[in-house]
């Protein structure tokens, strides 16, 4: 169900102003990664063009260059007419091919940086939430450790393993880290999707998490904080590895 | 670990002042929470009495209420109802939330409740959810990072909505802490030593003690068992006074 027209968490950050550089691959992939994770949806009408480059950040010619990649990958159509605009599509080529494609617009000393990124995140997160952390606090991140291990497809095991680094930012009682560790899973999330459709790949994620949790309830920060660098520093050489496949 | 009452008797006039000013802050959002609870149990039982169960359109009449508290009262900044999941008819789950934002504007939150696309779906778990729904009694969950409706540390108080003998979800109002801190820190700096605002798991949620601050725990105390005996008391050199109704302890050094 979608409520109205979503504004919160996540879907937020979809709408947020991208970086400065390389602006038209930043909103193709903040678009495309969004329609990947499901936060845009099969149908779903864009804002206007005016009103999508405002809240980008972004000009409407930088936009349009956008728009038009994300129409060659499949991943928009546009109606004219009233009534008209751009809608969300997703075309029947495989996900993992689509998903490969988009790795591809990664350079692969990108993605170490995003992985630097979130191993600073998630590994200071993982510190502040050892000193900071009452038994109540891990209750949320327990539930999704065994969710992962549970999880069937790799969008929604990727969603999960994202969500784990956000509960971990907010036991860390920190809005910023929180903020940040969400913008980042915006991005992350959908490339995760490529490596966590392996199920050895799974299960290790699952057990990293749990020790991130045991060394966080144990008061343990830097321990809880090399570990969950660990296992962000893994992701991203998984990421790398497929990369370098391409 | 156990309370001392050997210090109970030495509660200063001016302790005792400062804790009831915070109560008093708080229940003023309590009693805006309560005016949404009325408002949304009102409703329900009209529903009740056409022969039919609500629908998220329904929860619209609950609109002008809201937008009315968000206005006036001070320290709220987000308001609404939430749905137990299955109250409603047309759709598994629902947030009537309004948040006010930094330019006056009143606005819904607007969240994707579809599991199948969002990791943050199920809003049971919250403790703004599950205290009232466990313990059928209002509750103040928090400091915590508000990343589903605000991004904001906050307060969230609730309470739970009845409707036909059952659980049909909790009115609720948000209060970011930098507000909350806004409106107690004067109070607590009145106070001739370092003062802290402590809730019932031991962690700060506002502080005007450079030593302890905001969002950190304040370890030893068991502070659920001063606030249900509702007695200040002592540990290891800290002076510890309840807030009486509202589940907040005011810690001195």
């Amino acid at each position: 169900m979608r409520q109205h027209e979503t504004d919160g968490g996540a879907r937020k950050a979809v709408f947020s102003p991208v970086d400065s550089r390389a602006r038209v691959d930043a909103v193709v992939r903040r678009l495309g990664d969004a329609i990947e994770l499901g936060l845009l949806a099969d149908g779903e009408q864009l804002p206007g063009e005016s009103e999508l480059a405002g809240q980008l950040g972004v000009s409407t010619v930088t936009l349009r260059e956008a728009l038009m990649a994300l129409r060659q990958q499949g991943l928009l159509t546009t109606r004219r007419g009233r009534g008209g605009g751009s809608f969300v599509s997703l075309p029947e080529v495989p996900a993992d091919d689509r998903l490969r494609a988009r790795l591809r617009g990664w350079s692969t000393e990108e993605l170490r940086d995003l992985g630097d990124h979130w191993a600073a995140l998630s590994g200071a997160a993982a510190r502040l939430a050892a000193q900071r952390t009452e038994p109540a606090d891990l209750q949320p991140l327990r539930r999704t450790a065994e969710e992962l291990a549970r999880a069937e497809d790799a969008a929604a095991r990727s969603r999960l393993y994202g969500r784990f680094h956000v509960e971990l930012a907010a036991a860390a009682q920190s809005a910023r880290l929180t903020r940040e560790q969400v913008a980042l899973q915006s991005e992350v999330g959908a490339l995760l999707c490529l490596v966590l459709a392996d199920d050895a790949c799974r299960e290790e994620v699952a057990d990293r998490h749990r020790a991130v949790i045991c060394a966080v309830q144990d008061g343990a920060h830097e321990t809880a904080g090399t570990l969950a660098e660990r296992c962000v520093r893994e992701s991203t050489a998984r990421l790398v590895a497929a990369r370098l496949t391409l | 670990m156990g309370v001392s009452a050997g210090l109970a008797t030495a509660v200063t006039h001016q302790e005792a002042w400062v804790a009831a000013r915070v109560r008093g802050a708080l229940e003023a959002v309590f009693t805006s929470v309560a005016a949404t609870r009325a408002d949304t149990a009102a409703l329900l039982e009209r529903v009740a009495a056409e022969g039919r169960r609500p629908a998220s359109r329904d929860l619209a009449a609950l609109r002008p209420g809201l937008h009315l508290r968000l206005d006036r009262e001070e320290l709220v900044s987000g308001a609404g109802f939430v749905a137990a999941p299955g109250l409603l008819a047309d759709v598994p789950a629902w947030l009537e939330w309004w948040q006010a934002g930094a330019d006056g504007a009143v606005r819904p939150l607007l969240l994707d409740l579809d599991p199948g696309r969002s990791a943050y779906s199920d809003y049971t778990h919250w403790d703004w959810f599950a205290l009232p729904r466990d313990t059928g009694r209002r509750a103040v969950a928090g400091p915590y990072v508000d990343y589903l409706c605000s991004d904001e540390y906050s307060l969230t108080l609730s309470e739970p909505v009845w409707s036909e003998g059952r659980f049909a979800g909790v009115a609720a109002a948000d209060v970011y802490l930098r507000h909350f801190e806004a409106a107690v820190l004067p109070l607590l700096r009145r106070l001739s030593r370092p003062a802290r605002l402590v809730n019932a798991r031991g962690r700060v949620a506002a502080s005007a003690d450079p030593a302890h601050l905001a969002g950190s725990l304040t370890k030893g105390p068991d502070f659920g068992e001063l606030l249900t005996a509702g007695r200040p008391g002592g540990y290891d050199g800290l002076r510890l006074v309840p807030c009486e109704a509202v589940p907040l302890v005011l810690v001195l050094a």
